[in-house]
């Protein structure tokens, strides 16, 4: 399967917080999610991709072509929302329109003002009068009106109500189905994330903890519920990670299959990617 | 490129309101014969370009600029061929409206005070900008208006050191020769400076991190 994202053994350091060995890859026509806490490293990563940040080491690939010497072809071809960044709060949509349309070849000024439509954003209002829900909004139909190959999405549903956040999703959804696009989109919101991503990619500390396809996530992992006794019963190489609670341990594991076959433990339960990461974040081993 | 400056030629139309003011208190106080107000025009162009970045560092433009093709590059050119513009705009409207009233006043225009008047602020507005620009690049705006208050605060003490004990007038006699050249030497002085400036803050904005 073609790639449209390679990363590999990124690194960045900063006084207070390093990227370590950063490596996965985004394969076409998928949704990966990126997930991790507030401060993991998620958008660090995404300003690397997007030479933002330039002093890195390591290769970032996209469309097969170096982030950084093909750098104009390939921005091109990426839709962006980036966290709190945008036009000037003082332009208008007709501005936006103005501006794109000089800046990227594919832009269609008939999409973007559909959209528009479609969201009852008027062109002609600046930036500042709109709600921070529509303003998003605002940045992602930006981000979609150039028939983008790759889109890359940091926390584009933070802060918004769950009403404006699943209308959001739709846009993507909706996206997708038209256009043959990849998506690597972070998001502390995990939710969101459950039901649109083909892969999840989990970022802790400036460390990928793990990259593997949705399905296999929230079907093969579970959380065994146990007594502390039964607990000890449990090899070390059998689980990720433990939590102990008030009345029982939660033990996550990566094979729930293989669990039920080896264990005569009767409570193992699904997981949520919240689940997952409170577990992976807090959980000890 | 071309959409970059059309996104900093429309962060001025916000500004075109007072722009429209200020002309008009311009011709008034002129045609009155009370005030000469010329510098007001390439005053404001100083204050709208600030503005401008202000205004792209709350919406964080810069960082979000370099996620679109070429970005690093393109932002930077825009600027300042906005601010060339801008500045060749404000000059053109000032040099007819100084027509328009000395033919009024004086019904007597003489065409090269004027012209050496209109050169003379476009050299100081794009000399205090393209200084500006690559401070405003390096440290972002608001520590940019410290800094260059520190600059000029500097030089003011120095110069007035300078002129104090030591006699300068050698030097503007040493150079009287050159006054029949002076437009040119001011033309080449500008281009020269805001080239300069430009590959400066290019620099800067190059190796820059968000």
């Amino acid at each position: 399967m073609e790639n449209i994202l390679e990363i590999k053994n990124l690194c960045k350091k900063y006084d207070n917080f390093e990227l370590k060995n950063i490596s996965f890859t985004l394969p076409k026509g998928m949704i990966m999610g990126f997930i991790g806490e507030n401060g993991a490293g998620k958008t660090t990563t995404i300003k690397a991709i997007l030479d933002i940040i330039k002093s890195y080491r390591g290769e970032i690939k996209i469309f097969g072509l170096d982030n950084r010497k093909d750098e104009r072809k390939i921005k091109e071809d990426i839709g962006i929302v980036l966290d709190d960044m945008f036009f000037p709060e003082i332009l208008t949509p007709n501005d936006i329109n103005n501006t794109m349309k000089g800046i990227y070849k594919n832009w269609d000024t008939k999409m973007f003002y559909d959209y528009l439509k479609e969201f009852s954003l008027l062109p002609n209002k600046q930036i500042k009068t709109f709600s921070k829900g529509m303003r998003k909004k605002l940045e992602i139909i930006t981000a979609l009106s150039h028939h983008p190959k790759l889109l890359i999405l940091d926390e584009p549903t933070s802060g918004l109500d769950p009403v404006a956040r699943a209308e959001i999703i739709k846009i993507f959804q909706n996206f997708i189905e038209k256009d043959d696009c990849s998506i690597l989109l972070s998001s502390h919101i995990t939710t969101d994330l459950e039901h649109i991503a083909d892969y999840i990619t989990f970022i802790n500390n400036g460390e990928i903890v793990l990259s593997k396809t949705t399905n296999e996530l929230l079907v093969k992992y579970g959380i065994v519920k146990c007594t502390e006794k039964e607990f000890k019963g449990i090899d070390k190489k059998d689980y990720i990670k433990y939590k102990k609670t008030k009345y029982e341990y939660e033990v996550l594991v990566p094979n729930k299959k293989e669990f039920r076959t080896k264990y005569n433990i009767s409570i193992i339960d699904k997981i949520t990617l919240d689940d997952l990461m409170v577990l992976m974040i807090k959980g000890e081993k | 490129m071309i959409g970059f400056i059309k996104k900093d030629l429309a962060m001025i139309k916000s500004n075109l309101k007072l722009i429209g003011i200020l002309i008009v208190l311009y011709i008034i106080m002129g045609l009155m014969g009370k005030m000469d107000i010329s510098f007001i025009l390439p005053f404001m162009c100083v204050m709208i370009m600030i503005s401008s970045f202000s205004y792209d560092n709350y919406n964080k433009w810069d960082a979000y600029s370099i996620s679109l093709p070429n970005g690093r590059k393109n932002s930077v050119k825009s600027k300042y061929i906005t601010t060339i513009l801008l500045t060749l705009i404000v000059s053109i409207i000032t040099i007819i409206i100084s027509f328009i009233i000395s033919y009024v006043n004086i019904q007597n225009i003489n065409y090269e005070q004027i012209l050496v008047t209109m050169l003379g602020t476009i050299f100081a507005t794009l000399l205090v900008l393209t200084f500006m620009y690559p401070i405003i690049y390096k440290f972002g705006v608001e520590k940019a208006r410290i800094a260059i208050l520190l600059i000029v605060f500097g030089l003011v003490i120095i110069g007035g050191f300078f002129s104090q004990y030591i006699d300068i007038s050698f030097i503007t006699k040493s150079l009287s020769f050159l006054e029949d050249y002076l437009i040119i030497i001011l033309i080449l002085i500008t281009i020269l400076m805001v080239y300069t400036s430009y590959k400066i803050s290019e620099k800067i904005f190059s190796k820059k991190e968000f």
